[in-house]
């Protein structure tokens, strides 16, 4: 069987992704209860065409995808025993991908909800890695007038008092509100950021109601997990509607480069920053779809692929912390060959216990101790045990942790550009949707998120970049 | 003696700031016009013939507020806003000023500009209303809505507004933040309502 085949085979396809979706989706629920009302509600909603409706997400072909995705998700994990609970089941998963349609005042937070509840996977790399990249972009619009009244309430004088000048017009959407260039009156050039108002208490609000919507599915005794997983996207995306908490980091990850580096973060304007508003140094550059069209020679792919790996592990290793958003967003190509990194909203700091145990994972899967993968394996998927856990799960999840360490194991430059390496890794993902797998710690969720996001990076890059070297420098345990 | 137009207004404005003064020490629902008339330096009887209520009253201090909002929303205005941004700097420039009356916004407007009678049941009311309208149907032209009769258009608005005065008098959230995305949601419902090609 040639690879392509094999990929084929074993890849899910952008086809049965768009099929899953349902497609009674308007119909309305039968119950008359109030969570069967709260469902017809949600059914029944019509899907806004107009572009002045802005609150749709799923209009867009990319939201589609993540959908499709989270319905196939879903469907791995329903226990549909009879005709009844597969009506019931269904009639609930179209509620719930319709909530998170109107969800879509943060249409990033539907790929990163879609990502964190079915560990998404990646589709083909062309198609995912312009998904991720366009949901990124497509945040709502606030206007001017908008913007003055926020500044109003959080600082108490609108932009043009506080700045000597500042865009009416964003130049950047964020997944939760936008960026807007500005000049302080001492002529420094800076990024602000503004949030959506009231975006917490609807995330809040909006999370009840999909939890609400999915509780009476019938599941697998595997598919209750999703509740957890659930439980770490609210406090995922809560976090990020924090800017304070995001500013202490970026400050606390600007310390750890130097100059020897060429990584920049940029400062906070702390005078013009709070919870719902972050101003921080503007960085001229460029983001990954306007970088890719110059034709980077490959020196300059591979050098950029460093960067990012560099940068992703020295906040590992020596903030102990995951950085779990590395989309192409997130990163900026400077023209003097730094790299910028310009988001730091979502991340995840392990506590000491964590830390430990993923030492011990890394250890034993670097120093080839088979026994001691196969028991961090099962501790990481919450089983007592190794002899609880039904082989072919054991050999997935071993397959998924070479996977991820194979570019650390390889001597010299490893070439995440490889085409087979990487549909190796989608397969793997893929293989975990279709087989339904969820019982794991939600840390993992995080873990999955950098990993692909990484990898997604520097395939695009088409990088080659001496990674055992980078960890091996930059691990401090 | 005669008692001069100047200084009738002089009083007028005393009992307002008068009243504006308790409304926001003791409370507008504790607030009596007895108290009013006695800060104000005036027998309460007086106070009536400036004043029917107290509901009247507050409507005037209220009418005050909403006329500034609107100044500032003009000076705000550079002119170059799409509708909908347009008429969220009027909404929200009013509502600026009224912050510091919004724990009792409620109980006033729901006395004096019931959705219930064309008319407000006093005059600072009703002129409130009507200025307040002509310059959403003001800023309805200078973008160049017209496909809707301004009765309709105007109704709608109406009670759009309304609907958003009375969420911003209750609402809780830091700094209204919740009024702001309904009135922004609620202005792009109105757009395009109004807007609608297939009328």
């Amino acid at each position: 069987m040639s690879n392509q085949t094999q990929q084929n085979q074993n890849a899910l396809q952008l086809k049965k992704v768009m099929q899953a979706i349902p497609k009674e989706i308007n119909e309305e629920a039968p119950t008359k209860d109030p969570l069967g009302d709260l469902i017809s509600q949600i059914s029944t909603r019509k899907v806004p065409v107009n572009s002045l409706t802005r609150l749709w997400a799923l209009g867009s072909m990319q939201a589609k995808i993540a959908v499709g995705y989270l319905a196939y998700a879903m469907r791995s994990i329903f226990s549909n025993k009879n005709e009844q609970e597969r009506i019931l089941n269904e009639t609930h998963l179209a509620a719930a991908l319709k909530l998170l349609g109107t969800m879509g005042y943060l249409r990033g937070a539907v790929m990163k909800i879609g990502q964190l509840l079915g560990n998404l996977p990646h589709i083909v790399p062309e198609e995912v890695a312009e998904t991720m990249e366009r949901l990124q972009f497509e945040a709502p619009p606030m206007h001017y007038s908008l913007i003055r009244e926020v500044f109003l309430d959080e600082f108490g004088a609108e932009p043009s008092e506080l700045f000597a000048t500042f865009d009416k017009k964003a130049f950047a959407a964020a997944s939760l509100g936008q960026v807007h260039r500005a000049t302080l009156k001492s002529g420094e050039e800076v990024a602000v950021k503004i949030q959506y108002p009231n975006m917490a208490a609807t995330i809040r609000s909006d999370m009840a109601n999909l939890r609400k919507t999915l509780m009476p599915m019938k599941l697998k005794q595997e598919g209750r997990y999703i509740f957890d997983h659930l439980d770490d996207a609210e406090i995922m995306l809560h976090h990020e509607t924090d800017y304070t908490r995001e500013a202490a980091f970026m400050a606390q990850v600007k310390e750890l480069f130097g100059p020897e580096d060429l990584v920049v973060v940029p400062k906070v304007w702390e005078d013009y920053s709070n919870q719902r508003i972050l101003t921080t140094d503007y960085l001229k550059g460029k983001h990954l779809r306007d970088y890719l069209p110059t034709n980077p020679d490959q020196e300059h792919r591979d050098h950029f692929g460093t960067l990012i790996s560099r940068a992703v592990f020295r906040i590992y290793g020596a903030a102990k912390t995951i950085y779990a958003d590395p989309h192409p967003g997130n990163f900026l190509f400077l023209d003097d060959d730094r790299l910028g990194l310009i988001d730091f909203g979502c991340y995840r700091t392990l506590s000491e216990e964590e830390w430990e145990v993923q030492i011990g994972a890394e250890k034993a899967l670097m120093e080839g101790d088979a026994k001691g993968l196969d028991k961090a394996i099962a501790a990481s998927c919450l089983f007592a045990s190794v002899e609880e856990m039904e082989p072919e799960r054991l050999d997935y999840l071993r397959r998924l942790s070479f996977w991820q360490a194979e570019p650390m194991q390889t001597q010299g430059p490893f070439a995440f550009g490889d085409k087979d390496f990487f549909q190796r890794g989608i397969d793997i993902y893929s293989e975990s949707v279709k087989r339904g797998y969820n019982r794991h710690n939600s840390l993992y969720n995080w873990w999955a998120r950098l990993i692909s996001g990484h990898r997604t990076l520097l395939y695009r890059l088409n990088s080659n970049v001496d990674y055992r070297h980078i960890y091996i420098d930059e691990k401090t345990y | 003696m005669r008692i001069t137009q100047k200084a009738k207004e002089k009083t007028a404005k005393n009992i307002l700031r008068a009243a504006e003064q308790l409304f926001t020490d003791v409370g507008y629902k504790d607030t009596t016009t007895r108290q009013i008339a006695q800060k104000a330096g005036i027998a309460t009887g007086t106070l009536f013939n400036y004043f029917p209520s107290k509901e009247a009253l507050a409507m005037s201090l209220l009418a005050e507020e909403i006329q500034q909002g609107r100044g500032d929303y003009l000076k705000r205005r550079s002119g170059d806003e799409d509708f909908g941004e347009d008429l969220f700097l009027l909404i929200s420039s009013e509502l600026r000023r009224l912050k510091p009356y919004r724990n009792f916004v409620g109980p006033v407007l729901e006395s004096t500009m019931s959705l219930f009678s064309k008319e407000s049941s006093c005059p600072a009311g009703e002129s409130t209303r009507s200025e307040h309208l002509q310059m959403v149907r003001d800023i309805i032209h200078a973008h160049g809505f017209s496909k809707i009769p301004d009765y309709i258009s105007t109704t709608l608005y109406w009670s759009l507004y309304l609907g958003i005065l009375a969420f911003w008098s209750t609402d809780e959230s830091r700094n209204q933040e919740e009024t702001l995305a309904l009135m922004d949601y609620s202005i792009n419902v109105f757009t395009q309502t109004i807007s609608n090609s297939a009328l």
